[in-house]
């Protein structure tokens, strides 16, 4: 699997990784759905600070990928080891990469009858057990740092999309996560809030945080992104740095979908 | 979007809603001059000419049979006039009667404090009350014109009949004179209606509203004057010694309590509406919501029953045992909460489940006696212990456990205690419930019951776990299958075969719980629905950061679910409600059965059926109607069902 | 694959959890336990009612089916049924008498209802309205009892008198109407209609090809009625042709007769491990990818164990549990061929559908209804009005809720395209609303099924009635309630296969 070993060998040449820790690193990961096969043998590192965006056509296992990775899929095969533990079916261990890994969906997800701020606060006081004034600071804090701090006590339902993702990322941010998914994070937006969800995630990136983005934005796979993995049919096909990815990418198949998209 | 005239108070933040919640009055239809009305609805073709009139025939002809069966000289409308005790407490020793009073005074009271501190009925247009009077007058001359004339009365005041034994009626004329006070009552009720209708009908007043408060507050206060105006006639036991008298106004024992009841609940109303909008108002409504819950258990299990509390066994088991479990029972859940224990708590927490579990084992194997109350006792425990990580945090919210812990435990303590101690009331049944209270306690003990089995159950059948699933919807189906008679047919036989030795439960509970087990197959099923309507994504976000099943199903599923299920739960509520009838089939002496049976076999109204039942269906219409009225509000407000 | 890339794997252990961490162990120990935990529960109640029993003598099993009860029942095919079992068939066939013809009138009055409700004419919908107001919010015993009460209250049967005389008698002893039922050559009959339709359906058919090929009206099911009218009017005197087919049947019953009970048990096992086998295969089968077999979850474990354990219990069921089951089977097969192939020969020559007026006979002092008529008697007369009228309550708001849920662009669509009105009804807005309706109706018609068991209530011999009856005098609680469940869910799936059927006949017709 020749794809495969460029990830990971892309991963250490490309950014000085050896320096840092791996933050997440699958071997062979593969997942059926009834008779489809969803993953195929996904092997891949991701190091500590490293922001990895990753691009594929739809239906070709990006989703699942890292939904694998906090476990909200069951991969059936290969190995997933996030910060340092394996994910197994041990619950402790499933509670600990849950509560370390923070993620961002299409559709947002915030639950509706709940405040902003119960949303962000909720997992902090029930799964982190912190006192309730430490975690509404907290969350404040946040959706400081999010730029909609007057919208604490409005429910979901009366924000903007923008606003509702920018919650979203708060919610995620206030387990204080070691790695931040994001799933499609703008593809339910309107075209004039992605810019401030984007902003968001950029601040996010500079900061330090490991992430890995599945998006078709590709001006923020450009600006922002270490590495960019090109999937399909659930397999890795190419994986390098922007520029090499978008100016001279070595499979046949990356080259079609770039000339289709961009 | 909402006209601020109708509906309740939104207690939904506006931004939640599940579908678009629409908060939709009844358009205004525009008002046609009433040929063109007539032409539009009734007559627009020769078809529907035909269909008008044939149908305004068959109203007229039914409201004219009604009239005449009610208010025909046969009916003995006395045997519910004085048998309206009996209908609604059956034999409630009269000595005691005080208690039944001091229990509807706390519901009264109870109500009158939601009233002020939720509702928000802001009014009733004039013109719609203008609309109710008109058809209320009109309605009542329709009546006076249709029935028949009354008969002739006799000397003994019995109708007189012909040689063919006919009754002797009255010339139309001389009847339509001796109903003047009708006429009289139905023109002012039109009048008054005509003029306020001139006055508010048009487009810059109609939306001028009487505020509906004073006005139920004013109808009931009508309804009081008139027992201490009307002649109802006097029916009262005096030193328990029933005393008939027709031709008084109701006796002070009825009049007056009645007139209490009135002002406490203007009274607490007022209350109500003193505590909203101040600081205390949060936890006001707590206590009210509390007060509720509580309230069936202790106006049925001690103030009505007064049990006869024997001291000495409440110092030497009931206390100590219910402190060991409040101290006890808190200190175990306060070290199982520790932060740091994190499986180790678990493990504990399913040894005392199988402890609990075992305790029923032994029972059955004779090893070792324990009370019943005990082994309840360490289940909830138990239950708790398995619980409880997932709903505390730092030191304060442990100790808010603990806390919360020994209340729920002091309180179902003391109840149980209640509940098995010997009733002091001499009743000549063995129940002393009888009649529509025995109705409304089974009714209310069911719902309570069967709530959160039936969540378990749509829990169960929506879980992803698939021998729960199995297992919920093979008992849902198997519930549903069936018909409720039979269900009550075997527990009222049988469930006392099914105990453990040493219990028992007397018919009424046995029933109950029979019923609550039926019922709950019904509810999970309307908690099911509003369980799919909690999309995937919902669990999905809840996995992500990190909460646990039950907190999940605790703090998302639940709340979300149980809303969207609000309008059919209240439809559960009705049907729960109806079916409490089929009491009278097994022998309960509830209010049908009183009507049925036990009025036609006295002797001073010997086969007197009719009047009963057609009373019993009133009463139970003006409860079914109202509740379902307000669920179609519900479910305007909550937007559910609309296309 | 290259195996050791990475570092950080091969500095991570991945060792297995204690089995209270694992994530599929406490799943599944959760459920077993549980499942566990109820069958204990089960048996324990089970032994100690078992115990309490046989404290009191009461013994345990069904002998009571073969025992005469001596029972008197008010009505029904069998008055005076010779054992318990006759009994309990008797209060079946009134159940499904009371059932199959209030789920039609409820269905009718429902629907007339429910469209008047939506009707233009003011009065009209008024009325219905009231109606259904007034009808949901009673308790339906209530209503029965009142009905009862009504009835009660009518005059005396009188010989010469009731609402039109020889044909509706009404009186306190109920309601006497004309009877109609299958006569001497009936099933004879049956036979020339089923030939009749097949050939109907064959001329139909070559109908409507011509009707497509020449694009003429060629009136395919007006020809395929006039078939089947034309052999059902043939028929009517030639039935007797037919004869014989009894001695086939009676060929067949023997034949049945004679299967051995070994081979009716073998032949279940077989079908029930075939039918699990060959779900099982197609189960695994879904999950084979061109790559090969998928890797199967342990919930697909559990589904293919269920499967077998169901096919596992059937085994044991029929040879264990209730070996009987096999004969049973054998016998009533025979005995159903008996009667089929009585039906048939013999000098039937009568007219298929026959009919009576009521009479009125008096035996002693009190006149009563004879048999001539189709006699409601009170008890009969309260439920099956009080079913019928409170059904047609929620029936009619059903059907209103499925009309008003057609979307009114659909109409408009029709009357675009240039439908007339009663090809838009039929074509176009009934089958959807039908779509909207059929589930809820079905659910309507069970609720009717299972309100029928309040005749007890008012003393008709229905299957809860028998049923009560027979326990006061054996005491056999729990084996009575064990036939009253299986009735009803036999009924209640029935009901549902029925309103399946015609839910994906419609979705059918709407493609």
């Amino acid at each position: 699997m020749t794809a495969a070993d460029t990830a990971g060998g892309a991963a250490g040449a490309d950014t000085g990784a050896h320096a840092r820790a791996d933050m997440i690193v699958c071997e062979g990961v593969s997942k059926w759905f009834g008779d489809f096969q969803a993953l195929d043998g996904i092997t891949a590192t991701i190091a500590e600070r490293e922001v990895v965006v990753v691009l594929g056509p739809s239906g070709s296992g990006k989703s699942t990928w890292i939904r694998c990775i906090n476990h909200l899929e069951h991969h059936q095969e290969g190995r997933i080891v996030v910060d340092g533990v394996e994910l197994t079916n041990d619950l402790r261990n499933i509670e600990q990469i849950r509560s370390e890994v923070g993620m961002v969906f299409q559709q947002f997800n915030l639950f509706p009858h709940l405040t902003v701020l119960g949303n962000i606060t909720l997992a902090p006081i029930w799964v982190r057990k912190k006192p309730r004034r430490e975690a509404e600071a907290a969350a404040r804090a946040l959706l400081e740092r999010v730029g909609i701090p007057e919208q604490a006590e409005k429910y979901p339902g009366q924000l903007s999309g923008g606003q509702q993702q920018r919650v979203a990322i708060a919610r995620a941010l206030a387990m204080d996560p070691r790695v931040m998914l994001f799933d499609e994070p703008t593809s339910a937006l309107d075209p004039e809030m992605i810019k401030e969800v984007l902003d968001v995630m950029k601040g996010l990136a500079r900061s330090g945080m490991t992430m890995m983005v599945v998006t078709h934005e590709m001006g923020f796979a450009r600006e922002v992104a270490d590495r960019v993995v090109f999937m399909e049919e659930g397999q890795i096909v190419e994986t390098g740095t922007p520029e090499h990815f978008f100016t001279s990418p070595a499979e046949d198949r990356t080259k079609q979908f770039l000339s289709q998209i961009l | 979007m909402a006209d601020p005239h109708f509906g309740l108070e939104r207690h939904d933040p506006e931004g939640f809603s599940l579908t678009a919640a629409v908060d939709s009055a009844p358009p205004d239809e525009p008002s046609l001059p009433v040929g063109e009305w007539l032409r539009k609805n009734l007559f627009s073709s020769p078809f529907n000419t035909v269909l008008t009139l044939v149908f305004t025939v068959v109203a007229l002809a039914g409201l004219r049979g009604l009239l005449n069966f009610a208010f025909s000289e046969e009916r003995n409308w006395d045997a519910v006039r004085v048998n309206l005790r009996l209908l609604f407490t059956q034999a409630y020793p009269e000595d005691q009667y005080i208690r039944v009073w001091v229990s509807v005074g706390i519901v009264v009271a109870l109500s009158g404090l939601s009233l002020g501190l939720w509702a928000r009925l802001s009014g009733v247009p004039v013109a719609r009350v203008a609309m109710w009077s008109m058809t209320a007058g009109g309605l009542i001359a329709l009546g006076v014109v249709l029935r028949e004339p009354s008969a002739v009365s006799g000397p003994d005041g019995d109708p007189m009949r012909d040689a063919a034994g006919e009754v002797i009626r009255q010339s139309f004329g001389a009847a339509m004179g001796d109903r003047i006070w009708w006429w009289l009552a139905a023109a002012v009720l039109f009048g008054v209606g005509a003029g306020l209708w001139r006055g508010f009908e048009d487009e810059r007043r109609r939306h001028t509203y009487v505020p509906t408060i004073p006005l139920v507050f004013g109808s009931l206060g009508v309804v009081v004057a008139t027992l201490w105006l009307y002649r109802w006639g006097h029916y009262a036991f005096t030193g328990n010694e029933f005393v008939y008298e027709p031709d008084r106004t109701a006796a002070l024992s009825t009049k007056l309590p009645w007139t209490v009841m009135w002002l406490l609940l203007m009274a607490s109303w007022a209350a109500g509406r003193q505590g909203r909008g101040t600081p205390a108002e949060g936890r006001l409504k707590v206590l009210v919501n509390l007060a509720w819950l509580l309230s069936p258990f202790i106006l049925f299990w001690v103030v009505l029953r007064d049990p006869a509390i024997d001291w000495a066994h409440v110092w030497s088991t009931d206390l100590p045992m219910a402190a060991g479990f409040v101290i006890g029972g808190g200190a175990v859940l306060y070290g199982l909460t520790r932060p740091g224990i994190g499986e180790v708590g678990r493990v504990i927490a399913v040894g005392l489940l199988a402890f609990a579990g075992f305790n029923w084992v032994a029972a059955f194997a004779g090893w070792y006696p324990m009370l019943q109350k005990a082994r309840f006792g360490f289940l909830l425990l138990a239950l708790a212990a398995l619980l409880a990580p997932n709903f505390t945090g730092e030191r304060a919210q442990r100790l808010r456990l603990v806390w919360g812990w020994a209340g729920a435990m002091t309180v179902v303590q003391y109840l149980v205690t209640m509940a098995n101690t010997e009733s002091t009331l001499n009743t000549p049944t063995s129940e002393f419930l009888g009649g529509f209270s025995v109705t409304l306690f089974v009714a209310v003990f069911t719902l309570i019951f069967s709530f959160p089995l039936g969540v378990l159950l749509a829990l169960g059948r929506t879980s992803k776990l698939p021998i729960f699933r199995v297992l919920s919807t093979a008992y849902i189906e198997a519930m549903r299958g069936i018909p409720l008679i039979t269900v009550l047919f075997f527990f009222a036989n049988m469930l006392n075969l099914f105990l453990p030795q040493n219990m028992e439960l007397g018919s009424v509970a046995a029933v109950t719980v029979g019923f609550s087990l039926f019922a709950a197959a019904y509810l999970a099923e309307n908690v099911r629905g509003g369980l799919q309507a909690v999309g995937r994504s919902q669990y999905e976000a809840s996995d992500a950061v990190g909460l646990t099943t039950v907190q999940r199903t605790m703090f998302i599923v639940l709340p979300q679910g149980l809303r969207v299920s609000i309008p059919p739960l209240v439809g559960q509520v009705i049907s729960t409600f109806k079916e409490t009838s089929l009491l009278a089939v097994i022998g309960i002496f509830d209010f049908l059965f009183l009507a049925n049976r036990a009025i036609p076999s006295q002797s001073e109204f010997l086969g007197v059926k009719r009047e009963g039942l057609l009373f019993v269906s009133i009463v139970y219409w003006i409860f079914a109607f109202s509740m379902s009225k307000y669920s179609q509000r519900l479910e305007r407000r909550l937007g559910v069902g609309e296309r | 694959m290259s195996d050791s890339s990475s570092p950080t794997l091969a500095a991570t252990q991945s060792q297995r959890p204690p089995f209270y961490r694992d994530a599929v162990v406490v799943k599944w120990l959760t459920q077993v336990a549980t499942l566990l935990l109820v069958l204990a529960a089960l048996f324990f109640l089970t032994t100690r009612a078992g115990q309490e029993l046989a404290a009191k003598n009461i013994s345990t099993g069904y002998e009571f089916l073969g025992v005469n009860p001596g029972l008197d029942l008010s009505e029904g095919i069998d008055t005076d049924p010779a054992t318990g079992g006759r009994a309990l068939w008797v209060g079946m066939v009134n159940t499904i008498r009371l059932a199959i013809a209030g789920i039609m009138a409820a269905t009718a009055l429902g629907v007339i209802v429910g469209v008047g409700r939506l009707s233009g004419n003011w009065i009209v919908s008024k009325l219905s309205s009231l109606y259904i107001e007034l009808v949901r919010n009673v308790p339906l015993l209530v209503q029965i009892f009142l009905i009862f009460a009504v009835i009660a209250a009518l005059p005396r049967a009188v010989e010469d008198q009731g609402p039109i005389h020889g044909w509706i008698h009404l009186s306190n002893k109920g309601l006497s109407v004309p009877r109609v039922f299958p006569g001497d050559g009936f099933y004879q009959w049956l036979v020339f209609l089923g030939i009749g339709a097949v050939v109907g359906r064959y001329v139909a058919r070559r109908r409507r090809r011509s009707q497509e090929l020449t694009g003429r009206d060629a009136y395919p099911v007006l020809w395929l009625l006039a078939v089947v009218a034309a052999f059902g009017m043939a028929g009517w005197w030639l039935h007797p042709v037919f004869g014989w087919l009894g001695p086939v049947f009676a060929v067949v019953a023997d034949a049945v007769g004679a299967v051995p009970p070994g081979a009716v048990q073998a032949a279940i096992s077989l079908g029930a491990l075939a039918a699990a086998g060959w779900w099982i295969k197609r189960f695994v089968d879904s999950h084979r990818t061109p790559a090969g077999l998928a890797k199967l979850t342990d919930d697909d474990y559990f589904r293919m164990i269920f499967a077998g354990v169901g096919a596992g219990l059937v085994i044991v069921t029929v040879f264990v549990v209730w070996p009987g089951l096999a004969s049973w089977v054998v016998n009533s097969g025979r005995d159903l061929f008996e009667v089929v192939s009585d039906k048939f020969g013999n000098g039937r020559s009568g007219p298929p559908i026959d009919g009576h007026r009521p009479d009125i006979q008096k035996l002693g002092n009190f006149p009563n209804y004879g048999p001539a008529g189709l006699n409601f008697t009170q008890g009969m007369a309260a439920v099956y009005f009080g079913v019928v009228l409170y059904t047609a309550a929620f029936i009619a708001e059903i059907v209103r809720g499925g009309i008003l849920a057609v979307p009114r662009g659909q109409t408009e669509a029709a009357q675009a395209v240039g439908l007339r009105r009663v090809t838009m009804l039929r074509r176009v807005i009934l089958p959807q609303a039908f779509r909207i309706i059929m589930p809820p109706l079905g659910n309507q018609y069970l609720n009717l099924t299972k309100n029928t068991s309040l005749a007890i209530a008012v003393g008709y011999s229905d299957l809860v009635q028998v049923g009560q009856t027979l326990f006061s005098q054996t005491g056999k609680s729990i084996e009575i309630f064990s036939i009253w469940m299986l009735f009803y869910l036999a009924c209640s799936l029935s009901i549902s296969a029925i309103v399946n059927f015609f839910n994906v006949r419609l979705r059918l017709v709407e493609r």
